[in-house]
């Protein structure tokens, strides 16, 4: 993925065509069209410091707050040389990255740490020493990184309230590109970030207007006064479909066994924002997986025959929330329920079939991260329900993509 | 960053302008390009659109979007029930003409901003709440800064292109066409330090120390996680309140909390021991 470092050379014969290779590398998704208004820009002097170019080109490629963070560190990368980690800076994936693990080689190499750092240090010490270093870089921006310090000859010129073209740690409350950056404020937004009850209401709200049915009775007082003139004054009425935004949605949720506690806050909240972005919602409740009977209370001691369940019209929408993980014998074999007074000859696989193939519009979310679908214990039923249902995670990304299943018509 | 000295935004008495933004703003003044704004309410998203009407002594034309908007009534409409009337009663003395078709124009919002003689600050406010192919027509014409009235097949184009700006709460994500067209900000919630210029500028003869607590305590109440965490807005009017009633804000028990929080979960939330923390 990274490309070498640009050199003055570059700049005097490219149209930071490569930057924008960077830019789509860390998944931005950026066109020639918008190198195109950058350089109006570098035209028209919009441009003088380093500083000026990270606003600018931010304006110019950046459409969507989640991929703010991916365009912070295409430019950290770019202009300073320094490869930043996509996670947040408390987040222990950080320990899973390449850049991580190639600085703590390198310091134990160095014999900056001790061999076995990762197992014998404080994680949080850890973390900060990384984050530390990279601050540490991109304020040196050393590295054969030539854009930054050339002075006289900086292709933006001289820049009066700036050392060396870069406002390092901002003045007086100047931000500088730098100081942006290393904020990070962005990550929040970013695809792969968890929810939060903001980012999950506007996820969600894009579910709207997906039905704008209804009888023919509302009337178009504009439509009629223009058709009645077209007529030559010979009334004409026109009548228009009432336009509501109504679907048929119902959740499912594995509120049962331990598996699924770990998840209980972010299921809750799920919950009730589809609660509160959908007036009529129906939610059954189930142990696991699904057998010949769903639950219609928390407590699931009011059962509803999975067969009636099935009787919804099918362009209901269903929602499954459930991690999917359980032992194999609990999904394939008949009688597999691990409740002794079910007697269900039929195994959950068949129930879950029904399901998909009656419902169209149906989606399982997961509350596990999708990066560790193949790794947990249970991931061969996670898998196999896999076969059934589209399966997405709980991140703002996986529920994007679930209203996009449930969208389709 | 340069323009022109009279397109030049510098920031006005009554708003705080961060630096960032005032570079944003100068950008998409210099590019003629529209600028959206997004952010959670009381960043002052709608607020910049004005200032800078102001600053730069510009009219403000200003479509506030609903959802039941077309598009097309936000350039121009045609009364047709005035122009039925009159062709059936006649005119009378208003010197309207039935067959002249502009006799019977009412322009909106961007139909006057293009038609003006001088630039002018074109706001669609809450542009989110309007359906997504309304939302692609009227970028086709700000883009091209011109539309066509379709009764009479003719086009009106902006001499002078108005600046542009849109604001978006984010109620309902934006097509990606529609993002294309425009440089888009985001407005971050403002940091403590940037809060406390923001009621300086409001309220410049409150206490120092009153400010500071009170802008504390807003936010140590917004990491909370509260349903709807209190605005800047809330603030302003609680500041106000607090000074009012010469009270000073404490923090194990501020008084008239109800400024702060709007709703009734929130404060029971609240009372029940300060809510949870913020969810991750």
């Amino acid at each position: 993925m990274p490309r070498e470092t640009r050199t003055i050379d570059d700049m005097n014969n490219a149209l930071f065509v490569d930057f924008l290779y960077t830019l789509r590398d860390y998944g931005v998704p950026a066109s020639p069209k918008e190198l195109l208004d950058l350089n109006i820009g570098f035209e028209k002097g919009l441009v003088k410091t380093l500083d000026d170019l990270f606003i600018f080109s931010r304006l110019t490629f950046v459409r969507r707050v989640e991929h703010m963070d991916g365009f912070e560190r295409a430019f950290a990368f770019y202009f300073y040389g320094v490869d930043i980690p996509a996670v947040a800076p408390d987040d222990m994936d950080l320990f899973q990255t390449k850049q991580f693990r190639e600085w703590l080689s390198k310091q134990i190499e160095e014999g900056e740490l001790p061999e076995r750092a990762l197992y014998t240090m404080d994680p949080q010490e850890l973390m900060e020493k990384f984050w530390e270093t990279v601050r540490e870089q991109m304020e040196e921006h050393h590295g054969g990184n030539k854009w930054v310090g050339t002075e006289g000859n900086s292709p933006f010129g001289h820049s009066g309230n700036a050392e060396g073209g870069v406002r390092v740690g901002g003045q007086s409350g100047n931000r500088s590109a730098l100081k942006v950056i290393s904020n990070r404020k962005y990550i929040a937004y970013s695809e792969k970030n968890k929810l939060r009850s903001d980012n999950l209401r506007q996820a969600l709200e894009s579910l709207k207007h997906m039905k704008n049915v209804g009888a023919e009775d509302e009337l178009n007082l504009d439509k009629t006064i223009y058709e009645t003139s077209r007529n030559g004054g010979e009334i004409e009425l026109v009548f228009e479909r009432e336009k509501r935004d109504r679907m048929d949605l119902v959740l499912l949720i594995d509120n049962g066994g331990y598996s699924m506690d770990p998840f209980i806050d972010l299921t809750r909240l799920m919950f009730s924002k589809m609660h509160e972005r959908f007036d009529e919602i129906k939610t059954y409740y189930f142990h696991n997986t699904i057998y010949q009977h769903v639950y219609k209370d928390f407590r699931r001691t009011e059962p509803l025959k999975t067969e009636k369940f099935l009787q919804r019209k099918d362009e209901t929408r269903v929602v499954i929330i459930g991690d999917a993980t359980m032992a194999p014998e609990e999904l394939e074999s008949p009688h597999g329920s691990l409740y002794y007074y079910a007697q269900d000859p039929r195994s959950s696989t068949y129930w879950l079939k029904q399901i998909s193939d009656r419902f169209k519009h149906s989606c399982w979310l997961n509350p596990v991260p999708k990066e560790t679908w193949s790794s947990i214990y249970g991931a061969w039923t996670l898998n196999r329900i896999r076969d059934f249902f589209e399966m997405e995670d709980m991140t703002l990304g996986g529920i994007k993509r679930m209203v996009e299943h449930l969208s389709e018509t | 960053m340069t323009a022109t000295a009279e397109h030049t935004f510098e920031g006005s008495e009554r708003y705080y302008l961060d630096p960032e933004l005032k570079s944003i703003v100068n950008i998409a003044l210099a590019m003629e390009k529209p600028l959206l704004l997004t952010g959670e309410a009381g960043t002052g998203k709608t607020q910049l659109a004005f200032e800078v009407g102001k600053a730069l002594g510009m009219e403000m034309e200003v479509l506030r979007a609903k959802s039941t908007i077309k598009g097309e009534e936000s350039c121009y409409n045609q009364d047709t029930v005035l122009r039925l009337n009159d062709a059936r009663f006649g005119a009378g003395e208003t010197g309207r003409q039935v067959d002249k078709f502009y006799d019977y124009v009412i322009w909106g919002p961007i139909g006057r901003a293009f038609r003006a003689d001088k630039r002018v600050v074109l706001l669609l406010d809450e542009i989110d709440k309007t359906e997504s192919d309304v939302q692609d027509n009227l970028l086709d014409i700000l883009e091209e800064c011109s539309f066509t009235i379709r009764e009479i097949n003719e086009t009106i184009k902006a001499d002078i292109r108005p600046a542009i700006f849109l604001t978006s709460n984010a109620k309902r994500e934006l097509s990606d066409p529609f993002l294309r067209r425009c440089y888009c900000h985001h407005i971050a919630f403002p940091s403590p330090d940037q809060m406390g210029e923001i009621v300086n500028l409001h309220y410049p003869n409150t206490s120092p120390k009153l400010v500071e607590a009170a802008v504390t305590i807003f936010y140590e109440l917004r990491d909370r996680g509260f349903e709807k965490p209190p605005a800047t807005s809330e603030l302003l009017n609680w500041i106000g309140a607090l000074e009012h009633n010469g009270q000073m804000p404490e923090r194990d028990d501020p008084p008239l909390i109800g400024i702060l929080l709007k709703r009734a979960s929130d404060i029971q939330q609240y009372r029940d021991g300060g809510g949870k923390r913020r969810f991750r």
